[in-house]
């Protein structure tokens, strides 16, 4: 256990943990930010994604360690009137709703980068975020819809 | 006039149409939460009324994303006449003043929808009777309206009403006039779904996200072959890991009580334990399929065409893993468990605890996912267990590996079908032999099958029971899927064989007309017959899931060796909807655990489930997703059930539109790689 000193939405912090313990652990456990979820513990479903300097990664598989000089932003850090958290109520994308704030976080990251994308670009961005209600078509109308509101035409 | 509270202690609610009288018990003031304040009306165990003009309704089923936390709210709001925007929603306590509270089968609108308009409508006349009272005038010259009853220039809103209402009699079924169905207001349109703001900002709070004052976080060893138990472990290497604080046995393993739950993950990892694994570390995927093939019976009739069909075992994989926190005290016990049964899992809570009914709490937040799995309530024993045992509430946390390979699991099938036609290429003889492992009963591997919806002449269908440890639990649909895939598959075998469209051999086959408009509509929608782009083909397929009727087309290509499926066309007929984009939103996350299930398999070898999580056992991604157009076919008949109706076709749909494409036929599931 170690003093180590985090960025996240804004804030700094300085927390006792073991390096090794992965930063999607941290966030819940230590800091109590559980809108990032726990979904396979080997970044295979994308329940954890949080931005590490506006970089969608998987928080399960990052230890802590590696992220003390990076701005860490979680849904919580979204503060609930982004655009995307709006088109997802607008589309009615969620069922469970588990997977979601993992969700958004990468489609962000992906807007951050490719501000229109395509549904090919979609389709890659988004392909290690796992939806078992296979609310995918509508995340993808909500991604459209956030991209054309923000300029371009969408396709 | 009179203002004296008098607090309701009991209701009875007859359901509508059978004349049932359900009596129920009121609790009078809310298990949870603050006191109730003195002017609060509460005509029944669904409603609460407040004088400041919220309304609370109670949902006394799991919101596992099927959207019935929104939809329960929906029918009572309709008929008590209710302002949506002050209408605010609490899950219930696990009581059997609810009735059956169990999250399955697709049955919590159908089998509240009249208990809840009779909530409402029980309400709406006791305000209205209030309001006629203060002003002393007829109740009939009295209606009710978004919130408020009204009388020429006079109104008074339901919150300014509680107290005089609380007072009055509560009206027997008889005197209750519930709404003409085309004076629905929420019914039928497509509300939003309450908790999606909470989703969509990562505020909502799961069951795995519930914190408490000293709680700790665990994590079990379980054994890897099913019927093993512990014989003897050493935990020297996880005391000496940095955070971890108990190490207990319970009965499905050791558990591990650390500061976090990575803490407890690895500690847990750390234990070297070994285990008596029992007898099922003999079997093999080969060994289970030869079981199953022996129990089939040799042909009543020699049958002009024969086929074999198989599904694997599956796991449920919900996004939310299974999970429990407890708080275990010697005088009282809270419990959250993303459970589809409450009430089993209070009375395993009471049973393991030895505590009073009374200070027994199960608290039930949004679920990541139900799909069955968590009709079982293993966690929340497991949880109860571990608290009780360190005297601190606890976290309990499956990893996805443990999800994944402790789990319980739909039953792997293993189908015979056989059949003769006559001249018209009708089928004379149909039998449909299904063997597996039962979850309850043989006849839970029968679901669809012995109900099949054709006339198929001379029709045998039996379920065959093979005993095995393996955990088995219902699964979205229960043998729904497994019957559709074998027997839809079959029909198109059979239409070859006659010669015939399967479109117009499944028409002609069709008992009801009910039946057939929904099968007309999901052909017609689809342009079946019409041609397609190069390279892709239409395959349909029809069943009805608890009588519910769903028709679907799907459309598929082949590319790199792997089918692409374009489309789902779908049609259903579920009576008089509650919330129609509820019921597409259903449609497609069947389709979604439909299509799953094309690659998913849980297999075994010496003893022991091979997958260990989403690289093993890949869910759909979002570029495997179709196109999904659902039709809805109008209806003023009482509402039915759709959480489980959109799985069971998709399968048979695609492999028939496959069959089309490369002119062979897949019976097996998985699809294997090598398959085209």
């Amino acid at each position: 256990m170690e003093p180590i000193t985090l960025h996240v939405n804004g804030q700094r912090l300085t927390i006792d943990a073991n390096p090794d313990m992965p930063l999607l652990w941290v966030l819940r456990d230590l800091l109590g930010l559980t809108g990032t979820k726990y979904g396979c513990g080997i970044g295979q479903c994308g329940a954890c994604t949080v931005h590490q300097d506006g970089e969608a990664i998987p928080s399960c598989i990052t230890p802590v360690s590696e992220i003390h000089d990076h701005e860490i932003t979680t849904i919580e850090g979204l503060g609930g009137n982004d655009p995307l958290q709006r088109a997802w109520i607008a589309e009615s994308v969620p069922q469970c709703g588990y997977c979601q704030p993992g969700q958004i976080m990468a489609a962000a990251a992906l807007l951050i980068k490719h501000p229109n994308p395509d549904d090919d670009a979609i389709d890659e961005a988004m392909a290690d975020n796992l939806c078992r209600c296979g609310t995918y078509q509508r995340i993808r109308r909500a991604i459209h819809l956030v991209a054309g509101q923000t300029g371009g035409s969408a396709t | 006039m009179s203002t004296q509270l008098s607090r309701r202690t009991f209701i009875k609610v007859s359901a509508v149409g059978g004349g049932l009288l359900l009596g129920f018990e009121l609790p009078a003031v809310p298990k949870i939460g603050a006191q109730t304040p003195e002017a609060t009306f509460i005509p029944n165990a669904y409603l609460r009324i407040t004088s400041d003009d919220t309304i609370t309704i109670m949902v006394h089923r799991s919101e596992m994303g099927q959207g019935v936390q929104t939809a329960i709210p929906m029918i009572l709001a309709d008929e008590l006449e209710a302002d949506w925007t002050r209408v605010h929603l609490e899950q219930a306590p696990a009581d059997s003043t609810y009735g059956d509270q169990v999250t399955g089968g697709s049955v919590s609108i159908s089998s509240s929808y009249g208990t809840l308009r009779i909530a409402g409508a029980t309400a709406r006349t006791m305000l209205i009777a209030a309001a006629a009272q203060i002003w002393n005038v007829d109740p009939a010259a009295c209606r009710a309206e978004n919130s408020r009853v009204i009388h020429e220039e006079k109104q008074l809103s339901y919150g300014e009403l509680t107290a005089t209402a609380a007072a009055l009699p509560i009206p027997r079924r008889q005197e209750l006039q519930l709404k003409d169905s085309s004076a629905f207001r929420l019914i039928g349109t497509s509300i939003p779904n309450v908790l999606t703001p909470q989703y969509v900002d990562g505020t909502a709070q799961y069951a795995i996200d519930v914190r408490l004052p000293g709680m700790l976080y665990a994590a079990v060893a379980r054994c890897p072959v099913f019927g093993g138990r512990v014989e003897s472990y050493d935990d020297s290497r996880t005391k000496a890991f940095e955070g971890v604080r108990h190490i207990v046995e319970i009965e499905s393993g050791v558990a591990v009580v650390a500061d976090n739950s990575w803490a407890a993950l690895k500690g847990r990892d750390l234990l070297d334990i070994t285990w008596d694994e029992g007898a099922f570390v003999a079997q093999n995927d080969d060994t289970l399929l030869q079981a199953f093939a022996a129990e089939i019976p040799s042909a009543e009739v020699a049958p002009a065409i024969e086929a074999i069909y198989f599904t694997p075992y599956l796991a449920h994989a919900t996004m939310e893993p299974m999970n429990c926190t407890a708080d275990v005290r010697p005088d009282g016990c809270d419990v959250w468990a993303p459970t589809q049964d409450r009430q089993q899992a209070k009375l395993v809570a009471i049973s393991l605890t030895g505590l009073n009914r009374d200070v027994v709490n199960i608290h039930v937040p949004p679920i990541g996912c139900g799909l069955g799995r968590r009709l079982k309530v293993d966690y929340v024993e497991e949880a109860v267990q571990i608290s009780k045992l360190v005297s601190v509430p606890i976290k309990l946390l499956w990893s996805r590996a443990d999800d994944i390979q402790n789990g319980a699991y739909r039953p792997a099938t293993y189908h015979v079908l056989r059949a003769t036609l006559d001249e018209q290429g009708r089928p004379n003889h149909y039998e449909h032999h299904i063997v597996g492992q039962p979850v309850a009963a043989a006849s839970d591997l029968a679901y669809g099958a012995s109900d099949h919806p054709y006339d198929l002449g001379d029709s045998v269908v039996r379920a065959h029971s093979v005993m095995l440890p393996i955990p088995t639990a219902y699964f979205r649909s229960v043998s729904n899927p497994t019957s559709a895939f074998a027997r839809e598959a079959f029909v198109d075998e059979m239409a070859e064989l006659a010669g015939q469209d399967p479109y117009e051999y499944r028409m002609a086959l069709l008992r009801n007309e009910r039946f057939k408009v929904v099968l007309e509509s999901a052909a017609r929608a689809a342009s079946w017959g019409n041609p397609l782009p190069e390279g892709h083909a239409h395959g349909i397929a029809f069943h009805t899931t608890w009588g519910i009727p769903v028709a679907q087309v799907a459309e598929v290509s082949i590319s790199q060796d792997k089918p692409h499926i374009h489309r789902i066309v779908c049609a259903i007929d579920c009576g008089l909807v509650i919330n129609p984009d509820m019921v597409v939103a259903q449609m497609e996350s069947g389709i979604a655990v439909g299509l799953s299930s094309l690659f998913n398999a849980i297999t075994f070898e010496n003893g022991r489930v091979q997958e260990g999580n989403f690289h093993e056992y890949p869910l759909l991604e979002m570029k495997a997703m179709p196109v999904v157009e659902v039709h809805i076919v109008p209806s003023t008949a009482m509402p039915e059930g759709v959480g489980e109706m959109g799985i069971p076709p998709v399968v048979p749909a695609v492999i028939n539109a496959l069959y089309k494409l490369t002119g062979k036929r897949i019976r097996q599931l998985p699809i294997q790689g090598d398959v085209f």
